[in-house]
């Protein structure tokens, strides 16, 4: 059962972060201000989906490393041509 | 297995001389009085505990069937013994049905290399073409080919080479050769392999139907844009073309995913990735690369499909973000590609090597070091393909600098193979020679990369024969050490041994031929490269070069000869007719019986020795905890295993996605080509489409036991079952997909100024609701997951539904917003800011709908009471859901916010 309520809670969290997301941009920050709280929030909101609705914090960590990789292959693709055209 | 003390097993990790396959580093005592028997590998370091039981229960050998040891003999394994074995478990071999059905990986292997080496001959054609009409410098009409044809000829050649014969060649290898490397019954996955290879096989005839409508791709292989547009390239067989390459990319992920599953655990007990032969190390690299570089190559190519299918508008702009999207996307893929198509054959060279100098390979543990290094590189490499685009100066050292940094390893690896030569006493045998020879074109044709690698020579360089040279070296040096790879494991793969002079003829003439054609390009390099046109004294090195097409040509008409005859005539052999072989593949019948081993195979003892099946699993049926946690269900069942093990669904499934993928083709930016020909486009894909969905549905439904892991050594993905360590593989595979996707966005949208560029949909709620919905069905995912283990149907039904509704919801919620945005004016052709727009979220939606026709299947079969004992498919199919998910917790800012 507390299984359930813990998923209940972390649904939650994501339920309003994503709210914060929508307030964050109505709210007439400046917009590389705003860029990085709803970047972070949507990290935030990825990690608490994969650690816990994917359990990979109760797996063997490679599986986590094998998407990590994954990511960073992503990461280092759009940045390098980002900055390569700088 | 179950009784094992897991900590006993892992004792032999830690020994010293890693190398199972080598009992003691010292180099084998090669005096040639010393050479008695050619089964020597059998006598010096294998042993058969028990009895090897036979598929039927009998035993090969009665002496040993008491569990004794059959120590310092060879194993009966000859002629008849063997046939029997094979006819017992392969009744209908040589019917059509075996073929079209079988799932088993050395069958599958030999499709691979059959089906390869007909790309080959079709590669082969078109560079004959191109020889005959560069014979002399022809203006525009003059020769056997037109401007046109030549284009298609050049890029054509230059696809089917690369893609459908040299990656498929090598893993034709892998298939038949890795698993018995590594003490495997079959892969993790037998039905994907099968399907891996039946959509190559589409995906081939699928270009090959591309010359015959208007014309294939003639933009080159490198398909830059945009001469990969409809404006330049119009002609429907160039979208097939490109139609092709998508579908040859499915199948290389659903490969990718196989390996990596099967080889990361399913090795034998004992056999840790410090002692896996090298030509396994190679190909797991190969593979680990394949899953990341094509995730890339399939994001260029959606995109590009898009653009000439559905009117986007990536590749048109006139910015920095359309040409060189591409070719970052392209070479992002395409430099990993090179090492891709080469390891298997370095692995080989090492292997070949190995055996025929009768010495393990110098300094083993750097070479993996090395190729480990190489893989990493070769993902930060790719802008040297880039020196003479617009990309800044900064970048372009950069990446100069992690160019030559990635020669390194090789020079480490190529001087460990040399000194290999140097140390053992080398037999000159045709696989050999052509390791050798491979050897040696390789080092030619590093060299002159090098000179490609520095930005200034480049300037000069780029679009020259230098290129054609040096990477012809690189790629057909890779092609000679693989055809060394044919006859080194032709006896293993047929029985029979080929004749060993027409070998070494083949090689002479092959050689000869090589250089006959590739070196007169050095000299001449200031020709242009990809027209027939160029300076007139150069005309006696072109005619070298074409005279040297054909010698190197023609003597596959040796081999073939040789290859096809000897299959049926040739000299029978045993285990091995290789004196020194020393990997395990040596250690079984000529070819090996269905189930590959007389027993499960298991290194523990610091040497391969098999151990009743029996005694290890205690029936073929059972299923036990492994321990290392893993649930297997009899990783080593014998008799039933593959006897029916047969699936025609891989089969089905490559057809129908050949018949959609050819219906697509003849859809133009929207709409279809006109008359007859579009309305039969049109019932093609319908009929492809329909033929997919049925062949997979009825894939699910049919029961069909895969191998298990977990059996034996299962790094890093202990306690793991193969599916799930399947799944994240995959999903790691599509988070470069969409990487590639968002990249391509930020990419874009940095060219034309990131805060200039404002969200398609002007409100954001419609995504925010989206996000919630989406959010909720992970939630009721996880719901179903927590109510199958507690076993409660009515939970798993009622969770499944709430999920099919809520993803419904989604897509109904999506297709609401873009009709308002299509009755505003906002389409995806209009601009590139709506091309991003929809086509990125269009792919999630395309996952969404996907994992749909999962969650439907999932909850018909939970009606009848599924998964409540085995909820390991609710749990999978979460894992793919919930990536779905975070994938749009990122469209989401990134297309409505920001």
């Amino acid at each position: 059962m507390t299984h359930t309520k813990l998923y209940t809670v972390i649904f939650a969290v994501l339920f309003v972060s994503a709210t914060v997301q929508v307030l964050v941009e109505f709210a007439e920050l400046a917009y590389w201000t705003a860029f990085g709280i709803i970047i972070v929030l949507s990290v935030i909101k990825a990690v608490l989906v994969a650690a816990y609705f994917q359990h990979l914090r109760f797996e063997p960590r490679s599986l986590t490393y094998v998407v990590l990789i994954g990511l960073a292959a992503a990461l280092a693709l759009t940045l390098a041509a980002s900055y390569s055209i700088l | 297995m179950t009784d094992e003390d897991p900590t006993d097993r892992n004792a032999g990790d830690s020994r010293e001389g890693a190398d199972a396959n080598f009992d003691g580093r010292k180099a084998p005592n090669v005096d040639s009085d010393s050479r008695e028997t050619p089964n020597a590998v059998n006598r010096e370091s294998l042993n058969v505990d028990s009895g090897r039981e036979l598929p039927d229960g009998g035993s090969l050998d009665g002496e040993a069937a008491d569990g004794g040891t059959v120590t310092g003999n060879e194993i009966p394994v000859q002629g008849a013994v063997s046939d029997a074995l094979t006819a017992a478990t392969h009744p209908s071999r040589s019917t059509v049905r075996h073929w079209l059905t079988t799932t088993n990986h050395k069958d599958v292997g030999i499709l691979y290399i059959v089906t390869s080496l007909f790309f080959l001959l079709l590669g082969g054609l078109l560079a004959w073409l191109m020889r005959i009409q560069l014979w002399e410098p022809r203006a525009v009409g003059e020769g056997l080919l037109g401007a046109m044809a030549y284009n298609q000829a050049v890029s054509a050649h230059g696809l089917v080479m690369v893609f459908w014969f040299l990656s498929p060649f090598a893993f034709g290898f892998a298939n038949y050769v890795v698993p018995l490397q590594m003490g495997a019954d079959d892969l993790a996955f037998p039905r994907l392999n099968a399907l891996s290879f039946w959509l190559y096989l589409a995906s081939g005839l699928l270009f090959v139907v591309s010359f015959f409508q208007g014309g294939t791709f003639a933009g080159g292989w490198t398909m830059y844009a945009p001469l990969n547009l409809p404006t330049f390239t119009p002609d429907v067989g160039a979208n097939t073309a490109i139609l092709a390459l998508v579908l040859f990319v499915v199948s290389v992920t659903v490969s990718s995913v196989n390996f990596l599953t099967t080889m990361h655990r399913m090795r034998a007990e004992g056999l840790t990735l410090r002692r896996l032969p090298i030509f396994s190390w190679s190909i797991l690299l190969t593979v680990w690369m394949m899953l990341f570089a094509f995730a890339a190559l399939l994001a260029a190519l959606l995109i590009l499909s898009s653009d000439r299918i559905l009117g986007t508008a990536y590749f048109v702009q006139e910015t920095a973000g359309g040409t060189l999207l591409w070719t970052h996307l392209f070479w992002f893929f395409g430099h990993p590609e090179v090492y891709i198509v080469f390891f298997p054959a370095l692995g080989i060279m090492a292997e070949v090597f190995q055996t025929f100098t009768g010495r393990r390979i110098v300094g083993r543990k750097w070479f993996i070091a090395a190729m480990v290094l190489v893989a990493l590189q070769s993902f930060v490499v790719w802008m040297h393909h880039m020196f003479l685009t617009g990309i800044n100066l900064e970048i372009k050292t950069l990446f100069m600098v992690t160019t030559i940094g990635i020669s390194l390893p090789f020079d480490l690896m190529v001087f460990a193979l040399i000194y290999t030569l140097v140390k053992g006493r080398v037999r000159f045998t045709t696989p050999f020679l052509f390791a050798f020879g491979g050897l040696l074109l390789f080092i030619l044709g590093g060299i002159t990369g090098v000179f490609l690698g520095a930005i200034v020579l480049d300037y000069e360089f780029r679009g020259t024969y230098w290129v054609v040279a040096h990477f012809h070296y690189v790629m057909v040096g890779g092609v000679t050490a693989l055809i060394g790879g044919l006859y080194y494991w032709f006896p293993k793969i047929t029985g029979r041994m080929y004749d060993e002079f027409l070998g070494k003829a083949h090689f002479a003439a092959y050689f000869v031929g090589f250089n006959l054609l590739y070196f007169p390009m050095f000299v001449a390099w200031e020709t242009p490269r990809r027209v027939f046109q160029y300076d007139a004294w150069m005309a006696p090195w072109h005619k070298l070069a074409t005279v040297g097409a054909f010698i190197l040509g023609l003597s596959f008409v040796l081999m073939f000869y040789n290859l096809t005859k000897s299959a049926f005539d040739g000299e029978r052999v045993g285990n091995t007719p290789w004196e020194f072989s020393r990997t395990a593949e040596w250690a079984v019948p000529s070819p090996p019986p269905t189930e590959n081993f007389p027993g499960v195979p298991t290194y523990r003892d610091g040497h391969l020795a098999f151990r009743s099946r029996e005694a290890t699993d205690g029936g073929s049926s059972a299923t036990s905890t492994q321990p290392d946690g893993g649930v297997a269900a009899d990783g080593h069942a014998g008799e039933h295993d593959h006897g029916t093990h047969a699936s025609i669904w891989p089969f089905a499934v490559s057809v129908g996605g050949f018949l959609l993928f050819l219906g697509l083709s003849g859809i133009r930016e929207g709409s279809l080509v006109e008359g007859m020909a579009g309305t039969a486009y049109l019932l093609a894909a319908v009929a492809g489409g329909l033929v997919v969905f049925g062949s997979l549905v009825a894939w699910a439904l049919e029961p069909f036991d895969s191998p298990e892991g977990g059996f034996g050594e299962a790094w890093p993905f202990d306690g793991v079952e193969n599916g799930k360590v399947g799944m994240w593989i995959f999903l790691a595979s599509d988070v470069v997909l969409f990487g590639g996707f968002i990249g391509a966005y930020v990419f874009t949208r940095v060219a034309a100024g990131w805060t200039g560029w404002h969200p398609v949909p002007e409100d954001p709620i419609p995504g925010l609701v989206n996000t919630y919905i989406l959010l909720a069905s992970s939630f009721t995912v996880v719901l179903a997951l927590v109510a199958a283990q507690k076993e409660h149907r009515w939970g798993v039904v009622a969770s499944l539904t709430a999920t099919i509704v809520l993803g419904i919801g989604f897509l109904g919620n999506k297709g609401l917003e873009w009709l308002h945005l299509f009755h505003t004016g906002v389409e995806p052709t209009a601009t590139i800011q709506t091309s991003t727009f929809f086509l990125t979220t269009g792919l999630h939606a395309a996952h969404v709908i996907a994992g749909l026709i999962g969650a439907l299947y999932l909850l018909g079969r939970s009606l009848g009471g599924a998964y409540l004992s085995d909820h390991r498919p609710v749990e999978y199919f979460g894992l793919y859901w919930h990536f779905v998910d975070i994938v749009w917790l990122f469209l989401f800012p990134l297309f409505y916010i920001l």
